[in-house]
């Protein structure tokens, strides 16, 4: 009987490498065979996983790469190959010797074989040779001074069925700092309906501790997701609110975080449970569907009013308008949720994140309350996942390293929401080493993005982190997502009409603040006329409207530039973009437009006038009609489509290139 | 939704029952026919949206009920000659599958005739050569006296003609 | 009384580290070689703790908790598994399925000890 685990280990490696290659080769005859996929799965996975355990790191990170592939092969996104499999064979040999004998000497040939294994992924996935595995352990706390903070504990009703044991925690509480913790039994059912596996009880408690605020979350790590869970920082006792120190202002509580995943009606401050009531999100499409064409059809009625000249009827009319006025505001505001739903995900997203790279991170969060609505916050989830990794994995320094710039040793990144007019701006923050210009721009350059030696604002060069093809030659670190690039950050937000600006100071962090309109649904814009259709621009992209007369259309044929003040500025007939076979208007009128620096003008026949509207989406069967975001229905019933500015103006910059080219 | 309009199934058409429901229609003078249950009104003619860069077959939108649809000429995908409509001209709104996603559709037809009983012993499978058309455009044929009505599949005509736009499209 | 472990891997050297481990911190260990007979020993004994993998042969670890918690065996007993990734939507599925808990691999002798009196409560 063998008592050396890694003696053990050895021998199921080589029975695992028999199981991975009799399905290797099973596979070879038929590619398609899905339980060999799973058998050669699991057998690497088992593989990584114990190499890891026993301390086989190279065996670990080599074979975490073959494993990736062999489950994207696993959910079906890429084929079975015999590239692939051949690949895997291949490698196998060399994860002998790298049980065999392990060390450095290997990772040249590492290296080629997942040169061949990624060429055979299709290149697909950039596979390096250095993944790391995670290591399990916990930076050490810096907070000095104690805090008291405001706890309220509420597990979810199955978390005794499931093993949690809630006197542990309040256990583990106590040890933690001195604590007053008070039982909360107003949802304790009656004798009858006592389920004695279910939680009934929920606590209050008052901790004070020189620990931080996730040093408390951690205590409750298996369930954080799943409960609700306040931490509320209180000034401190001594100081009373308000008062004004020798310079050091009182704190004022911070923060407030809920976390309660998926219950979006949960985390409204301050209302009571049974006050909400929750509705599937589509009802409120359905009824936002409604509301629409109510909206619609008052419109004929107010112009049938006007045109009968009948004094009741018109106010009769007016009533009815502005009450479907009110109810499409009442239906705008019931679809927006608060952004503290979407930053709740984020704790456990950091947690984890500061466990995988050793940093010792903060998550500061601000501004839960700001509402957005719904769509909004489903598409935000994403650039923002991205933001925050990128934050952590590029911008945050080591402990180490932070202590010798004479920073705290723990990071901190700070996620805030905050209204301003029709727009909200969420931001991500952190106080890590800033952003590199000379590495920014020289990525830029081998990028072929920017022209070497050309003259950039500091806003120019910082955005170009955002352009596809910038992050693509980055190493894929656990970290980082797998083939995430930083412009679909930039992508997403675009299509929700946001803009990106970013601030950062080289050695004392970076901010990037996005700027999203608070709704999806409605769109403010200017009705024109091109053509026999209605199509609108939407408002925030118009700049001016001039007049173009006919001689001066015919004279600039061929050249398609409009001279505005001191700069010359590509225009698109939309007549002829949109080939309507009418003749042009008399006055034509030339809108100009503009996405950030960039500008075009679309020549129309006809401005209507401004336009508020419902914005509906197209269906997939146009995804190819790129030159329009959506479509909107108007007072007659009519439907116009809405232009999206983003292409308008890169066909006018391709038009522009084009000319400069002929000329 | 329906299982019509899945091309994966051997003989989708024909579900369990030999019979199914189907709502008769005119285009260019030949009948074509749609399940029934698919149908979701029919509607007048009414002023449509041209969609500039769409694909031909689908060029316009409609607004059906507060939401805009696109409105589809399968004429096109059968390369027959476009026509203006007339006062026999409708609509048939219907909801189809269109990359995973139930879609409601109009489709352009001259004429709609009644609700018929289809039965599967008067289908026949397209023939492979001798048509004017493309065969997987069409599910089946099923004789009716001396005529053939045509039950196209729309899935893959969606399908196939979304593809070929994909290229096709430039300014 | 000692506490009981049952541990449930079918990785042999990981079976062995983790009864090594948790024998010299002074809990009784019974070990099992896939789901299905965890599930089995599970049915038969008494545990205060059940450490599981998830990627097993026969029956994997998911299936295994669910039809441990629907059996009305061991009622209430803490599952922790094992997981390589900090994969988040593994986590919420072997959460549903009834998991108390888990452990991120790979692990050593320090953090499974401080992982399990968490879980016992100490």
């Amino acid at each position: 009987m063998m008592n050396d685990p890694i003696q053990v280990f050895r021998t199921e490696a080589s029975e695992l490498f028999e199981q991975i290659e009799s399905g290797l080769l099973d596979l070879l005859h038929d590619l398609s065979d899905r339980d060999q996929i799973d058998a050669v799965f699991r057998g690497l996975h088992t593989l990584k996983g114990s190499g890891a355990m026993f301390g086989f790191e190279g065996l670990a990170s080599f074979t975490h790469h073959c494993e990736t592939a062999f489950d994207q092969v696993r959910k079906g996104e890429v084929p079975a190959t015999e590239a692939l499999v051949s690949a895997i064979l291949n490698a196998q040999d060399h994860m002998k010797a790298l049980i065999e004998s392990p060390g450095p000497h290997h990772d040249a040939q590492s290296e080629r074989l997942l040169l061949t294994l990624n060429a055979a992924l299709g290149g697909s996935s950039s596979a390096s040779a250095d993944g790391q595995i995670a290591i399990e352990g916990k930076a050490p706390s810096t907070k000095t001074g104690s805090t008291t903070w405001r706890l309220k504990i509420r597990l979810p009703k199955n978390a005794m069925a499931n093993g949690t044991n809630p006197l542990g925690l309040l256990n583990e509480l106590r040890g933690v700092g001195e604590c007053e913790i008070t039982a909360d039994r107003t949802s304790f059912p009656d004798f009858l309906n006592l389920s004695p596996l279910d939680l009934h009880l929920a606590w209050d408690v008052t901790l004070t501790t020189e620990r931080s605020r996730s040093e408390i979350e951690d205590v409750f790590m298996f369930v954080i997701d799943d409960m609700q869970l306040e931490i509320q920082e209180l000034p401190m006792r001594s100081v009373p609110a308000g008062a004004v120190g020798d310079g050091s202002a009182p704190r004022p509580p911070q923060s407030v975080e809920t976390v309660a995943a998926g219950k979006l009606t949960d985390t409204k401050s301050g209302s009571k449970a049974g006050d909400n009531v929750k509705v599937p999100a589509e009802r409120l499409d359905e009824l936002m569907d409604r509301v629409g064409e109510l909206v619609i059809a008052q419109s004929r009625l107010s112009q049938l009013a006007a045109s009968i000249g009948n004094g009741q009827l018109r106010d009769v009319s007016e009533d009815v308008d502005r009450l479907s006025g009110e109810l499409r505001d009442t239906m705008m505001v019931l679809r927006m949720v608060p952004v503290g739903s979407l930053f709740s995900r984020f704790r456990r997203l950091v947690h984890d994140l500061s466990r995988e790279t050793g940093k010792t991170i903060e998550l500061q969060t601000d501004g839960e309350s700001t509402e957005v609505d719904k769509t909004v916050i489903e598409r935000l989830a994403d650039p923002l996942v991205h933001l925050v990794r990128n934050a952590i994995d590029h911008g945050l320094e080591g402990p180490e390293e932070r202590l010798r710039n004479g920073k705290s040793s723990t990071g901190i990144v700070s996620l805030s929401a905050t209204q301003a007019g029709g727009e909200v701006v969420i931001s991500i923050k952190d106080d890590g080493r800033g952003i590199n210009r000379e590495r920014v721009r020289a990525k830029g350059e081998a990028a072929g993005l920017v022209q070497p030696g050309a003259v950039m604002s500091d806003q120019e060069l910082l955005q170009l982190i955002f352009k596809p093809g910038f992050s693509t030659a980055e190493k894929i670190t656990n970290l980082s997502g797998r083939g995430v690039g930083m412009d679909v950050v930039r992508r997403t937000i675009d299509e929700l009409r946001g803009t990106i600006d970013i601030r950062s100071e080289f050695g004392v962090g970076s901010e990037v603040n996005l700027r999203i309109p608070l709704t999806l649904a409605i769109i403010d814009g200017l009705l024109v006329r091109v053509g026999d259709s209605r199509y609108v621009i939407p408002l925030s992209a118009v700049e001016e409207c001039l007049e173009l007369s006919l001689e001066e259309d015919i004279r600039s044929r061929g050249r398609s530039f409009i001279s505005l003040r001191d700069s010359l500025v590509p225009f698109l007939r939309l007549r002829d973009l949109f080939a309507t076979g009418t003749e042009p208007e008399l006055h034509q009128k030339c809108v100009i437009v503009s996405t950030g620096n960039e500008r075009v003008g679309l020549v129309v026949d006809q401005i209507i006038g401004d336009h508020q509207t419902v914005i509906k989406s197209m269906s997939k069967l146009h995804s190819t009609a790129d030159m329009f975001s959506g479509a909107t229905i108007l007072g007659d019933g009519g439907v116009a489509l809405i232009m999206d500015v983003n292409q308008l103006v890169l066909r006018g910059q391709s038009k522009e290139a084009l000319m400069r080219a002929a000329v | 939704m329906t299982s019509v309009l899945e091309t994966s199934r051997p003989d989708p058409i024909w579900p369990e029952a030999q019979q199914i429901e189907a709502l008769l229609f005119e285009l260019n003078r030949e009948t074509f026919a749609l399940n029934a249950k698919v149908v979701q009104e029919i509607l007048d003619v009414m002023p449509e949206t041209r969609v500039p860069g769409s694909p031909s077959f689908v060029n316009s939108v409609i607004n059906f009920r507060g939401k805009v649809i696109p409105l589809a000429d399968i004429r096109i995908a059968f390369g027959m000659e476009p026509r203006e409509s007339s006062i026999d001209s409708r609509f048939i709104v219907i909801e189809v599958d269109v990359s995973g996603e139930a879609t409601l559709v109009g489709v352009k037809a001259d004429k709609v005739h009644e609700v018929t009983a289809l039965s599967r012993t008067d289908s026949e499978p397209t023939p492979s050569v001798g048509m004017r058309w493309r065969q997987d455009y069409i599910h089946c044929l099923v004789k009716r006296g001396s005529e053939f009505i045509i039950i196209p599949n729309l899935q893959a005509i969606f399908a196939h003609e979304e593809r070929l736009s994909g290229n096709g499209i430039s300014d | 009384m000692d506490a009981q472990i049952l541990t449930v891997d079918d990785s042999a050297s990981i079976r062995m580290t983790t009864k090594i481990t948790l024998t010299n911190a002074g809990y009784q260990v019974t070990e099992a070689v896939d789901g299905l007979d965890g599930l089995n020993k599970a049915k038969a004994g008494n545990y205060d703790l059940i450490i599981t993998d998830l990627n097993m042969p026969n029956m994997n670890g998911l299936q295994m908790i669910e039809a441990l918690r629907q059996s009305g065996s061991n009622v209430g007993v803490p599952i922790i598994f094992l997981t390589t990734e900090s994969d988040a939507e593994l986590k919420t599925r072997a959460k549903a399925a009834g998991a108390t808990g888990w452990i991120t691999k790979p692990f050593n002798a320090e953090s499974l000890v401080k992982i399990v009196q968490k879980v016992l409560g100490r």
